[in-house]
């Protein structure tokens, strides 16, 4: 008994890791795509950049904590920038632009090799607390706080959608016109809701790299784009709960494959393509026929004129 | 010279799948972003049908051009069509078609693999011209757009079924009362917009490898001509797409060729902060 348990709770830790993380990223997309309406098709960018950001900070000398806001910081200024040019226009411009945004940042992380070490990748940088823990029971103690920064964002998220701030946002993804009419500032509105989702994002990338103690460019895959998506369609648009749900939903699922792997005549390339198959497919299928997700409510989103 | 060449051979291709891109966007009103994989879908039919079946390429074109013609209909019965019928958000028909562009790519990678493939054609030598070097293929390449672009000019003027596509992009509402059959019509621009992105992904292939992320990597090249040209313009997109063509390949005499890529995006994101309707004008 006591050994299934020493077999089985890694495993259980590391779903609970990466879901808590997916579940922080995805969380910055649902208040994008979820309560704003902003269609972002590049959101891996965003935890491309907070995690290179903290990483190359950090091995060039500076605090760790201060490498962590530097990274959520430029991850949010970067979504300005994106913001700025697109978000005046008709929602697909910001969709094109942030795809192409996140394909050439990859290009530059790849070519760049005197500033991100190309497709070699970093390691040996500082992890919190790594000091103090010990190894055997890091893992444990890196889930504990990644839950509670997920606490923290999540209370936070559900505070702002709650309070005046949050409604002006959703009527935004309902019909621009009316609060345009009421006198409210659209474009800062959706320009903001982009700068704090970007900075999510940059700060799940920052705990990504903890996770991983490695990243090079092949980490940042657009998938990673949709892997979001699906989380948030999943659980349920415009529903944080349904967010965090959709994280462990998608998560789980992944690490099932992993040991139905060795049941199917697949090769190793075509199991990736498979379940990128099955991510796209699952995307048509719930936009086409359960919009609304596990949690989102229908009455609540204008899916249809 | 030989950078202006190559830029005319794949600016001809990025203006021949952008004009079915711009024609879909424009006369059903959202971005499918499943296009590119379209064109790529047509390279590895042609790829397919050439090397597996052992095809002349000719008819390995013509078919693939029709495979590709027939799984856009399909979509269009399964897919658009119900949901149109629903009414359903731009937003929504975006997501369905990034959905769809990665199930069509992985099955790419899937049957084929993620390398490289090439059609099973002999090595023609190229012709010498002022010191560059211009093979049949590109010659091939650039002598189909332009015909193609001419039928497309007189179907959309001259033709019943081209005045009715185009009134359909003007105001969908309007061409419905005024007597036009829609549904033929979008079924009509589909056909001719997926004929048009399939010759370019069959043509694409004969000027460089064959990969499932071809398709993909035309796509922000096909955006920045459309959104250059301005959207629904198709005379625009073509000079948008050479512009883009053009531009891709000269940035190579300074920046390394990785960078191919970000030129459009910079181009795109330039014109989209300076003149969004488009150099040449356009819907916003």
């Amino acid at each position: 008994m006591i050994e299934y348990i020493d077999m089985i709770l890694p495993y259980l830790t590391t779903i609970l890791l990466v879901s808590s993380i997916y579940a922080i990223f995805a969380l910055g997309l649902n208040l994008e795509w979820g309560f704003t309406g902003l269609i972002n098709f590049g959101h891996v960018a965003f935890l491309a950049i907070g995690a290179y950001t903290t990483v190359m900070l950090n091995m060039s000398g500076y605090s760790l904590i201060l490498s962590v806001i530097a990274g959520i910081a430029l991850a949010g200024f970067s979504g300005f920038l994106l913001g700025i040019p697109t978000l005046r226009l008709r929602e697909d411009y910001l969709a094109i632009v942030t795809i192409g945004f996140s394909e050439v940042l990859r290009f530059i992380l790849l070519n760049e090799e005197w500033l991100t070490r190309g497709s070699f990748g970093i390691h040996g940088f500082e992890r919190p607390f790594q000091d103090v823990i010990p190894y055997q029971y890091y893992n444990i103690f890196l889930l504990l706080l990644f839950v509670a920064i997920l606490g923290i964002i999540y209370f936070s998220l559900e505070k702002l959608i709650h309070s005046p701030y949050g409604r002006v946002l959703k009527s935004i993804r309902e019909d621009e016109s009316v609060p345009s009419a009421l006198g409210k500032n659209v474009f800062s509105y959706k320009l903001q809701s982009l700068i704090i989702g970007s900075a999510i994002a940059g700060l799940a990338g920052a705990m990504l790299a903890f996770y991983l103690q490695y990243i090079n460019p092949f980490t940042f895959k657009p998938i990673e784009t949709f892997n979001a998506w699906i989380i948030v369609i999943l659980g349920g648009t415009a529903s944080n709960k349904g967010t965090v749900v959709g994280a462990l939903i998608l998560w789980t699922f992944f690490s099932g494959t992993r040991f139905i792997e060795e049941y199917v005549p697949f090769e190793s390339h075509q199991m990736g393509a498979f379940r990128m198959i099955i991510i796209g497919l699952l995307l048509m299928l719930l936009m086409m026929h359960k919009p609304e997700g596990i949690f989102g409510e229908r009455e609540e989103l204008a899916l249809s004129d | 010279m030989q950078l202006i060449i190559n830029g005319l051979v794949i600016g001809s291709i990025i203006a021949l799948t952008a004009i079915g891109l711009s024609m879909i966007y424009k006369t059903l009103n959202f971005v499918n972003f499943a296009h590119g994989d379209f064109v790529a879908f047509a390279a590895y039919i042609a790829f397919f049908v050439n090397t597996s079946l052992g095809a002349h390429l000719a008819p390995a074109f013509l078919i693939s051009i029709l495979a590709t013609i027939l799984l856009g209909v399909f979509m269009e019965k399964v897919v658009w069509l119900p949901m149109r019928r629903k009414n359903a958000t731009r937003t929504t028909l975006i997501i369905i078609s990034i959905g769809l562009a990665l199930v069509l790519r992985n099955i790419l990678i899937f049957v084929w693999g993620g390398g490289t493939k090439n059609y099973n054609i002999p090595v023609r030598q190229g012709f010498s011209f002022f010191g560059a070097t211009i093979t049949p293929n590109q010659i091939l390449v650039i002598i189909t757009a332009f015909l193609l672009m001419f039928l497309l000019h007189y179907l959309l003027s001259r033709t019943k079924i081209g005045k009715a596509m185009r009134a359909l992009s003007d105001n969908i509402d309007l061409a419905r009362i005024s007597g036009i059959d829609v549904d033929k019509v979008v079924l009509w621009t589909w056909v001719i917009g997926l004929g048009l992105a399939a010759t370019g992904g069959v043509l694409y292939g004969l000027v460089t490898a064959i990969r499932p992320s071809m398709g993909w990597y035309l796509l922000l090249p096909m955006f920045a001509a459309i959104i250059l040209g301005g959207i629904g313009n198709p005379y625009g997109t073509i000079a948008g797409g050479m512009i883009i063509g053009l531009s891709q390949e000269l940035s190579t005499a300074v920046l390394p060729t990785e960078y191919k890529f970000a030129v459009s995006f910079v181009v795109m994101t330039a014109v989209l902060l300076v003149k969004p309707e488009g150099i040449f004008g356009g819907a916003k």
